[in-house]
């Protein structure tokens, strides 16, 4: 009865030292790549600091209002955002690098799907960040426009505005990743042709007295508007 | 320094005719078809009458007017035997019309004015409104003598206008002019100057012809680089300013936009220049003041408090990224009481779009337009204030607000320079007897 006890215990002690022995190795492979890359990433972080300039880049963020629109304060410089792009960069390469040390299906899995998505994600974070970014600048010209022009309901209207600028920036974003793009595709169609007759029909109804006014008053002799003498300059 | 603009075939082959003139009279236009004749009329007096001994080139620098303003201005002509000058032999006076180049804008028009004035070899240069309806021989005199008998590189206008005209003038730019720069030029947007052909040739090399400058924003520019860059400034005293102003409400925040942004972008460039700059002084007024009749001036107070109240509904989302929260606070509380919008509050409001415009908090243009309802509000608050008032009582009450402006410097200050300052001010009683102590009422 002990025998079997103790083969039982030395099977399981050999599983475990297998596992271990299979395991810890890469392990700690991983974690040094890993903080390796940390460490990499901070240094390199460290030295764009230092050693960028990137006069010209500030000037684009402030002129573009980019750089408010990252960080609200407004004093973001682009080489804080170099080194900040580079750290994430970096480390994620480094993370990449140690998942795949583990050499196992799965994780082979992980790292190629990562690598093969990456630029597609890429490039629908960017499309949604401009979207965003142009959904905000329209959004905040139309809401200017619409309280200086005395226009009712001007943060509905700028909301709108925005709503269809993101709107249009997921169906673009969807479409370069493959993700439902029929969906997202049709679904903007539809918004968008519905919106337009919506348009067309209430501006019609709304101008129509306003063209029976102006064909009643045709044939008179346009009377010039009166002129305000008040100049702000 | 910038590159020059060519010259139209037109200006090309008048100066080779002309040669030389000793001084160029520059009238920027736009559809001005029903103005201008009588203005090139007055400027054509005012030079037989006043500088008939020397040559001189009248130039309307026309933007693709479409109601035939550059024939009116070619047309019009005044008969100077009626002034009755009988023994002094007259120079000749061309007159010329040119379409301008460029981005359009009266600033462009005065750029083409300006080469003339270079290629002729003009000893000054006058450049006046083409909208002017109260314009006399007597403002070329006023503009060119003490350009050409006094070596003054700048002459601005000082008229008298009605109290509700000019409110970009008397609530923002003048008080803001002067308390940067120290000195108290009251029409520093009038559009009427006087110039030497040395700042003529400063203004020719700068390198930005092609922004605001070239819109509503060059009669601040000419003023404040005038100022700034230490040319010899006076004010020349020219009566009644009527005019054949447009709709004020028509683009009344573009307008807005073009002269704060380059109000802003001077106090930018010359942060060297007026930061040392504490209190102001007179500068030299010639001519002889004396009251004028003025034509009475509508203004809708209530479309006023209604656009400041759409404003403060709407844009808390921009105002918050440009005011202190103090700031926005006060604001809000105005739009639920009776609107009195103080002078401190309105100063503080300009101080922070301008720190809010420097840093570039948001898009310039959009921080710029959202300030039109503030502006409203104080437009409207200073009308309800000065309802009563006469003229001399209203140009206290500007000059009281240049003193608090004045007064707020060290508070923009330190806004500038990156701080969130809290500066105490005097009590506004103590601040009122300071006020009263200091006014100077320009003769």
């Amino acid at each position: 009865m002990i025998h079997v006890f103790q083969q039982i215990f030395e099977r399981a002690l050999t599983r475990l030292s297998d596992s271990v022995l299979a395991y810890l190795p890469p392990l700690i492979v991983a974690v040094f790549i890993l903080g390796s890359g940390l460490l990499l990433a901070t240094l390199l972080r460290w030295l764009i600091l230092r050693a960028v300039k990137a006069t010209a880049l500030d000037r684009f963020l402030l002129d573009s209002g980019l750089g408010s629109f990252i960080d609200r304060s407004g004093r973001l410089r682009a080489a804080v955002l170099l080194a900040r792009l580079a750290w994430w960069f970096v480390l994620g390469i480094a993370l990449l690098m140690s998942i795949d040390v583990f050499d196992t299906t799965l994780t082979s899995r992980v790292v190629h799907a990562a690598v093969f998505a990456v630029p597609k994600l890429i490039t629908a974070a960017a499309i949604l960040f401009a979207g965003y970014w142009l959904a905000q600048y329209l959004g905040r010209s139309a809401l200017v426009w619409a309280v200086n022009e005395e226009v009712p309901m001007a943060r509905r209207l700028a909301a709108g505005v925005k709503a269809a600028i993101l709107f249009f920036a997921i169906v673009i974003a969807a479409e370069s990743l493959g993700f439902a793009a029929r969906v997202f595709f049709s679904t903007f169609v539809i918004v968008t042709g519905g919106a337009a007759l919506a348009g067309s029909i209430a501006a019609g109804l709304a101008l129509r007295p306003v063209f029976e006014r102006w064909l009643q008053r045709r044939p008179q002799s346009p009377q010039p508007p009166a002129r305000s003498l008040w100049s702000h300059l | 320094m910038a590159p020059d603009l060519a010259l139209p075939d037109e200006a090309r082959g008048a100066i080779e005719n002309i040669g030389e003139a000793d001084i160029v009279v520059g009238v920027p236009s736009f559809n001005n078809a029903r103005t201008i004749p009588h203005v090139i009329r007055a400027i054509q007096a005012g030079l037989a009458r006043y500088f008939s001994r020397f040559s001189a080139v009248i130039i309307n620098s026309d933007g693709g007017s479409c109601d035939g303003t550059p024939e009116a201005a070619l047309a019009a002509t005044f008969d100077l035997s009626r002034l009755l000058i009988l023994s002094t032999p007259l120079a000749a006076v061309h007159r010329l019309s040119f379409p301008y180049h460029g981005v359009p804008g009266k600033g462009s028009a005065f750029r083409l004015v300006f080469q003339m004035t270079r290629a002729l070899r003009a000893k000054a240069c006058v450049v006046v409104d083409a909208d002017l309806r109260s314009i006399t021989p007597e403002w070329i005199d006023s503009l060119l003598r003490p350009v050409l008998h006094a070596d003054h590189d700048f002459v601005a206008p000082w008229y008298h206008r009605h109290k509700y005209d000019g409110t970009i003038t008397n609530s923002i730019v003048y008080p803001l002019t002067r308390s940067l720069y120290g000195k108290r030029i009251r029409q520093p947007i009038g559009g009427d100057f006087g110039l030497s052909p040395r700042l003529v040739e400063r203004y020719l090399t700068r390198s930005d012809w092609e922004t605001d400058v070239a819109r509503f924003g060059i009669d601040i520019w000419m003023t404040t680089v005038a100022v700034a860059e230490n040319f010899r400034t006076c004010q020349s005293f020219l009566g009644a300013k009527l005019h054949d102003a447009r709709d004020p409400a028509a683009d009344l925040s573009e307008m807005l936009r073009q002269v704060t942004g380059s109000v802003f972008g001077l106090m930018e460039e010359y942060q060297s220049v007026w930061g040392p700059v504490s209190g102001s002084a007179p500068v030299d007024l010639y001519g002889f003041p004396h009251d004028v009749g003025l034509d009475p001036i509508a203004v809708n107070v209530d479309r006023m408090i209604e656009a400041f109240r759409a404003g403060c509904e709407h844009l808390d989302e921009i105002w918050s990224l440009a005011l202190q929260a103090d700031v926005l606070k006060a604001v809000h509380d105005l739009a639920s009481r009776h609107l009195v919008l103080d002078d401190e509050l309105w100063m503080r409001i300009i101080f922070d779009f301008a720190c809010a415009w420097r840093r570039h908090r948001l898009e310039r243009a959009h921080l710029l337009r959202s300030l039109t309802p503030l502006y409203l509000a104080r437009t409207a608050s200073f009308v309800m204030e000065t309802r009563e008032m006469f003229a001399a009582e209203v140009e206290q009450r500007i000059e009281a607000l240049c003193i608090t402006t004045e007064e707020m410097k060290p508070y923009l200050l330190a806004r500038w320079r990156g701080g969130d300052a809290a500066i105490r001010f005097p009590p506004r009683a103590a601040a009122h007897a300071q006020t009263s102590d200091r006014m100077e009422v320009l003769p």
